[in-house]
């Protein structure tokens, strides 16, 4: 297996006045692993990540698998100088920082060279949750137990002050861009998409856009979630399609396959650095692929419809053939009905063609808008090693498309196509080119 | 910080709609009259009983009733109140254009490139069913038995009303029911949101994503939560024997800032756009800036280090320079820290023309619409250029020798005005910076 990197793609007419942007480096803590060499081996090896969650009771859930970051310490990922900042972080913040500190490291620049003011920050961000036991605290003072109201006279009084001065920056969702940009001081462009799923790949596509615009030369991009934990996990279970596989945790989450259930909810941190490319030749950089095309839009009827519009659209601000294409890294939320739509999208845009969807959500479960990140990554990746990665719990492919096959394969075509969306329409593409 | 041009996009971007939900008013004209006239939007918190915080009182939006925008209120019964001033404050703005799906240029419109960029708000937690489920189901020990807390979750809360908390409700709301297919965007930078999204929906036009974008905020903090996590922060005014009084930007004894809610819209188009299809140009956007302090989450850099880059960043893009510029509209939030560090900045940026550029904070009146004031400040400046007279600082009583520009004190004033600079900070660090001029073809 493997075989070498893919052939720069033919047609590619670089316009003279469009600046280039390239992914240089992958900061990631997945259910997987923590960093990029152990996660891309796990993806290549198909090893799954999803497991009966250990670490609370979800007894009273219907759902009671997850993907968890384990081995997971935060102090790890930051100069000991700035560790105090972590009782101002929640866990997302936590990872959102890791994997910025990681994504420095993998792409070996020297901060001390980069125009801080040149150097930009983006994050996909959700709601944080709130840790129980800071609102335990003021909750007793002014709840009577069995009670299902809370005193907020008495909330006034007692309750705010039995909580820490700092407690709301720990759950402000821009403070994952806005903690990167002070531990590295990274003074450009800074903003927070908050998307639900598409935050990440929308954070992409604007750090592309500002980049081309020639207002920044690199950026940290990223995005970072955890939904495991009972708040979060017991609110979802109110609203969103869950698989409840629970016997079955591996296998739960099966994207596009005819037995899929629901998506399962995870937890992670994914960051890339886009470079522009000259800024990324000169410092030797090592780069996993050039970004040819990005397009966003609104799926009104959620019929795939829309979706195939955007898809078009990325790839002709590409200049890229469907003939060029190896595979889709789709979004395959693993929900009945949203699979079913993304579907009829690549089968609208790719009739005639059979291009093999990849759905790393089988082994990863659903990372939020840090699922998006990682699969451009793991695109990027693959068009760097000609190494087409392997899709799991698919054995029956439903809506007439086709997965990659269980174990990796040989890339055979220079393109691969990023496919984000949300479940009530808004979608977003990047199209990816070997840079060889 | 700007390097060079030589990627600027030759397309112009016009504004052809705007509609606001504000305090002061439920629509634009309103709220501007109400600047005018120096009125504060500022009373008693009567969203829930707010007697013993330290912070008693806030900016609310008075008689809203959704049903007077929308024609079936029902579909947006769950969602938080940002998404119903949202959708308002949008549909005044695209009725103002001509464009919403059964107008006449509206349904003619390419819908496709037709897209959206918001700096909405979360929706708002449910307080009571939160904090109970947290105490019902504490153990011997104190801490919150995970089985029985999720038991009291599904049992407790509202499905509908916890999945419309999710941020991304907003903006798929808008778009499903206007018909905007373009690129969907929503942004949470804090205090800076709304104008970030102006900002970046603008380059989408720019480089040609999108023909038309709605543009704008809604938010409400006016909540539980809200209001204990600003208290606890001391960023809020605690003038509780004078709440109209609080919001007093570049007054020597401001205390902090006072939370306002709302939402306010705006249509930007492609100027070749807006002139075939006939539309009524409001003003012209001409530059835009972000960039971020990289210092502290709490406070702003003291010497401006990021908001004077952003200022200087978002002049160049407009091509003027500052002796151009003959209105600020200020973040002007009435905390000591941004009041000192704007102030600074615009003296730093602007040099002695600094003294001749009136600068006012409409937050004195309206108090801080959060992710919202970006958007609502953008069509203040509009109003001000449209009708030459600009809206005062209110509550403006004992300068401070730190802040020592020209605020256009307690009165409204009447000048010539072509062109505006229009901050926002946000608490982060996140800096933007906008310049809208009149529209000269």
């Amino acid at each position: 297996m493997g075989g070498g990197p893919v052939r720069r793609p033919t047609n590619t007419k670089v316009m003279s006045n469009r600046r280039r942007s390239v992914i240089s480096g992958l900061g990631v803590l997945s259910p997987l692993g923590i960093r990029r060499g152990p996660v891309w081996e796990a993806i290549q090896a198909g090893t799954p990540g999803v497991k009966a969650i250990s670490t609370f009771d979800t007894s009273s859930l219907p759902v009671k698998v997850a993907g968890v970051v384990t081995d997971f310490d935060p102090k790890m990922y930051m100069e000991k100088k700035d560790r105090k900042q972590l009782r101002m972080m929640a866990r997302p913040i936590q990872l959102a920082v890791a994997g910025a500190w990681l994504a420095l490291e993998d792409c070996q620049v020297d901060k001390t060279t980069l125009d801080k003011t040149r150097f930009g920050v983006l994050y996909g961000s959700c709601m944080i949750p709130s840790e129980l036991p800071e609102l335990a605290e003021p909750g007793k003072l002014c709840v009577i137990p069995g009670e299902r109201v809370v005193d907020t006279k008495k909330w006034g009084v007692e309750g705010i002050p039995a909580i820490q001065p700092l407690w709301m920056l720990k759950y402000l969702p821009n403070m994952l861009a806005c903690q990167v940009s002070i531990l590295h001081d990274a003074q450009g462009p800074n903003n927070t998409i908050t998307e639900n799923d598409v935050a990440g790949i929308m954070a992409f596509g604007e750090s592309l856009r500002i980049l081309e615009r020639d207002r920044a030369d690199f950026f940290l991009v990223g995005g970072a979630e955890s939904k495991v934990n009972p708040l979060s996990l017991s609110r979802q279970c109110l609203f969103e399609t869950l698989s409840q596989k629970n016997d079955d945790p591996e296998g739960a989450h099966r994207p596009f396959d005819q037995a899929r259930d629901g998506t399962v909810l995870s937890e992670g941190s994914a960051v890339v650095v886009l470079e522009e490319y000259e800024h990324a030749k000169k410092r030797g950089a090592g780069i996993l692929a050039e970004v040819g095309g990005f397009s966003a839009g609104f799926d009104r009827a959620r019929d795939g419809k829309g979706l195939a519009r955007v898809i078009r659209q990325a790839m002709e601000r590409a200049q890229v053939s469907p003939g060029e294409i190896d595979h889709i890294s789709s979004h395959g939320q693993g929900a009945p009905v949203t699979d079913a739509w993304e579907a009829a999208a690549y089968q609208e845009v790719f009739a005639g063609h059979t291009i093999p969807v990849h759905a790393l959500k089988g082994q990863t479960g659903n990372m939020g808008c840090a699922s998006g990140i990682l699969e451009l990554a793991t695109a990027a990746l693959a068009l760097s090693t000609g190494i087409r990665p392997a899709t799991i719990n698919c054995p029956n492919p439903d809506c007439g498309i086709v997965v990659t096959s269980r174990h990796a394969t040989r890339m055979e075509k220079p393109c691969v196509v990023k496919v984000s969306l949300s479940q009530l329409g808004q979608v977003c593409v990047v199209v990816l080119k070997a840079i060889h | 910080m700007v390097q060079s041009h030589m990627m600027r996009s030759n397309r112009r971007i016009v504004i052809t709609g705007m509609g606001a939900i504000t305090p002061l008013g439920l629509n634009v004209a309103d709220t501007y009259r109400g600047c005018l006239e120096g009125k504060s939007g500022v009373g008693p918190i009567t969203h829930f009983d707010a007697s013993t915080f330290p912070t008693n009182f806030a900016s609310e939006v008075k008689g809203f009733d959704l049903a007077r925008y929308i024609s079936d209120p029902k579909r947006f019964e769950y969602c938080g109140i940002n998404g119903k001033f949202g959708a308002a404050a949008a549909e005044q703005a695209l009725a103002d254009a001509g464009l919403r799906p059964n107008d006449p240029c509206g349904s003619k419109a390419d819908r496709t490139r037709f897209g959206l960029y918001l700096g909405s708000g979360e929706g708002i937690t449910d307080f009571d069913g939160l904090i109970t489920n947290i105490v019902n189901a504490l153990d011997s020990t104190g801490k919150a038995d995970a089985k029985r807390f999720s038991e009291n979750c599904l049992t407790v809360f509202n499905p509908l009303h916890e999945a419309e908390q999710e941020f991304h409700t907003t903006p798929a709301h808008l778009a499903s029911y206007f018909d905007l297919q373009g690129p969907n965007f929503n942004c949470l930078t804090a205090c800076a949101a709304s104008a970030q999204a102006l900002g970046e929906g603008m380059e989408l036009i720019r480089c040609g994503d999108a023909d038309v974008m709605l543009v704008g905020g809604s938010h409400s903090m006016i909540h539980p939560m809200g209001i204990t996590g600003f208290n606890l922060l001391t960023a809020l005014s605690t003038r509780r024997e004078s709440p109209q009084k609080a919001s007093r930007p570049f007054d020597l004894n401001r205390d902090g800032f006072v939370l306002g809610e709302g939402a306010a819209m705006l249509v930007i188009e492609e100027l070749e756009h807006a002139k075939k299809r006939g539309a009524h140009i409001y003003a012209e956007l001409v530059g835009y800036c972000s960039t971020a302090d990289a210092f502290r989450v709490t406070d702003s850099h003291p010497d401006g280090r990021g908001a004077i880059a952003c200022v200087k960043g978002a002049l160049a893009d407009a091509g003027i320079t500052p002796t151009q510029v003959n209105y600020i509209n200020a973040h002007g939030t009435s905390t000591q820290v941004n009041d000192r560090v704007e102030s600074l900045t615009v003296r730093r940026v602007f040099g002695e023309h600094a003294d001749k550029v009136p600068m006012s904070s409409t937050k004195s009146c309206l108090g801080h619409m959060i992710a919202a004031a970006g958007a609502i400040e953008m069509i203040l400046c509009v109003e001000t250029m449209r009708n030459g007279v600009i809206p005062p600082t209110i509550n403006y009583d004992t300068p401070d020798p730190e802040c020592d520009l020209d605020y256009v004190p307690n009165q409204a004033r009447e000048a010539t005005v072509d062109c505006c600079l229009s901050n926002s900070f946000g608490f982060g660090g996140q800096n933007t910076s906008l310049v809208v001029k009149r529209f000269a073809d």
